[in-house]
């Protein structure tokens, strides 16, 4: 489910199951005309993964609003994070993803309150082409067993 | 030369007016015809059927087929991939399922549960449907996989849309 006023009404009604929480983790920095471009890609890249991920499980999986951040300031940021965590724990979740790109998540990992998705991006290419499909399809493979894997 | 018919100017005036005044009507109903049997003209969205797979390589185990189809969703107008298990029956007959779980829409898979390999298995909640997309009682979905309209053209399958049941 996504965080859309159709989907949430019927979140709230069918709540119990519902146990898994994905929060998409986006970087971007508005200053740094070398990476801007890089960011953009990887934010198109993040929502079309999260929410074809989010299709395959939709009655189980709820897809938290995008986390954005300005790069850099990983220590503060993982605190804002745990409070984001901590706030959707009370709903209950019990399994909480974040995926991302941002390789620099990686040093923090053991700090964050859920499971760290990182996958490698892709150089930025066409979205549509047919290499970025099946890539990202063949992720989408991969991160669904991964996450049925905690189901069992 | 003279035995021609001779055409008077009132003649030519009245000819002249009643074709300039003719156009002018016809300028004028033409739209509005045109209005009032557009209803008719549109092709239906109802009868869009979508080539999805050649016949010969369905088989007696359901098969997972994806095709595209152009949607107009309110704001936005996208390029949506769906999905469909496709599988012959014993008699023959061609049938098309939705892989969309009817109890909260997750995506159902054909026999990937190693308990029920006959059947489509919900990750999701262990909803289970029987080969004929009927649910199985006892488990969350409470409706059978909707079907999906089909024809078979020159030896392709066509889908168009998908009914409840």
């Amino acid at each position: 489910m996504q965080w859309t006023k159709e989907d949430i009404e019927l979140y709230a009604a069918e709540k119990k199951y519902v146990d898994t929480l994905i929060i998409p983790l986006i970087p971007f920095n508005p200053e740094a005309d070398h990476t801007l471009v890089k960011e953009a890609f990887q934010r198109e890249l993040n929502q079309l993964t999260t929410q074809l991920l989010e299709k395959e499980y939709r009655g189980r999986v709820l897809l938290a609003p995008d986390y954005n951040y300005i790069t850099g300031q990983y220590e503060h940021e993982t605190q804002r994070i745990n409070e984001w965590i901590e706030k959707f724990k009370k709903q209950p979740f019990e399994h909480v993803f974040l995926f991302t790109f941002d390789t620099k998540w990686k040093r923090w990992e053991q700090n964050l309150n859920g499971n760290l998705l990182w996958i490698p991006s892709l150089n930025e290419r066409n979205l549509q082409s047919s290499e970025t499909r099946s890539y990202v399809k063949e992720q989408i493979h991969q991160i669904s067993e991964l996450i049925r894997a905690y189901w069992d | 030369m003279s035995d021609k018919q001779r055409v008077s100017r009132r003649q030519f005036l009245n000819y002249t007016l009643t074709g300039v005044g003719g156009f002018m009507a016809a300028g004028m109903l033409a739209p509005m015809v045109r209005f009032a049997i557009d209803p008719v003209l549109k092709p239906s969205a109802a009868g869009d059927f979508q080539s999805v797979a050649s016949v010969d390589e369905i088989t007696n185990e359901p098969q997972r087929f994806e095709w595209i189809v152009d949607q107009v969703d309110g704001w936005y107008e996208s390029e949506v991939q769906k999905t469909a298990w496709v599988y012959r029956t014993e008699d023959d007959e061609i049938v098309a399922l939705s892989p969309i779980c009817t109890h909260l829409g997750c995506t159902v898979d054909w026999a990937s549960n190693e308990e029920y390999p006959d059947q489509f298995y919900c990750p999701c909640h262990a909803g289970r449907y029987t080969k004929d997309g009927v649910n199985v009682p006892g488990t969350p979905p409470t409706a059978p996989l909707p079907v999906f309209d089909h024809k078979v053209e020159e030896g392709m399958l066509y889908l168009g849309q998908e009914q409840d049941r």
